[in-house]
């Protein structure tokens, strides 16, 4: 019964960092969606290490399932890709498409290894 | 919304269901062949949900910013994952199951924008819907 809490605290503080990151985003001035690049590789990296180093389940639940997954997000990362293809902005639309993916999985093979 | 621990509160609630979501799917949906299909479906859903709460829902229903930041931030952030996907993939990857693997990167890859796109039709589609019938309604 305490797996559910020990995701739903870990994702807690995921969700905040993310947050407090992505309010960072408006005062770069930076007409790319870089912070979100930046969560979702920095956390398949960090789930990278978590995996290969980490050996109790209870503790890989709460620092991947919760903390890992909450930090990183799926629904934020398409939301902006379909912005930027609404917007007309094709070239950024594809570079952002083509830097998360290729980084995001890179990273994970690079945490795994580190 | 200036104050951190009040943020913190509603993504406390936001996170603690989105991620407890997730979970409970990559518990039901796990066919014995380890193919991610609770990854998979939390993050096609949630990226199809997303669009249309920010594009629809926030108006219709006049959301707060608080209501915004515990669903989008907070549900929805958590719900999807990115770092499981680059784990699952490295996963089938290193197994060696290669039609899984290329079943699993397509439909993410290609359905979660598919479906982002879809979810801002679909809520254009409802908002216009709703803007029709409001007009009849003021004709009659």
């Amino acid at each position: 019964m305490i797996n559910p809490l020990l995701v739903g605290f870990g994702a807690t503080i995921g969700a905040f960092l993310r947050n407090e990151l992505t309010l960072q985003q408006a005062k770069l001035k930076i007409d790319f969606p870089i912070v979100t690049l930046f969560i979702n590789i920095f956390g398949a990296i960090l789930l990278g290490i978590f995996t290969a180093q980490i050996h109790n389940g209870a503790i890989l639940l709460l620092l991947g399932t919760g903390f890992c997954g909450g930090f990183t997000t799926f629904g934020t990362f398409n939301m902006e890709l379909s912005q930027l293809w609404f917007q007309h902005r094709l070239g950024r639309c594809f570079l952002y498409f083509v830097l998360t993916y290729i980084f995001g999985i890179l990273g994970f093979i690079v945490g795994i290894h580190i | 919304m200036r104050k951190r621990a009040e943020v913190f509160l509603f993504l406390f609630i936001g996170a603690f269901i989105g991620s407890n979501l997730r979970y409970l799917e990559s518990l039901i949906f796990k066919p014995s062949n380890g193919f991610p299909l609770g990854t998979l479906v939390a993050n096609l859903s949630g990226a199809l949900v997303l669009p249309f709460l920010i594009h629809y829902l926030q108006d219709r229903f006049n959301l707060s910013s608080r209501v915004i930041l515990t669903l989008s931030t907070g549900v929805l952030g958590s719900y999807t994952t990115f770092s499981t996907f680059t784990a699952d993939t490295y996963r089938l990857f290193n197994t060696g199951q290669w039609l899984l693997l290329f079943i699993y990167l397509t439909l993410t890859i290609v359905g979660g924008f598919a479906l982002a796109i879809l979810g801002n039709y679909w809520a254009a589609t409802q908002a216009f819907n709703d803007y029709a019938k409001k007009s009849r309604e003021e004709r009659s």
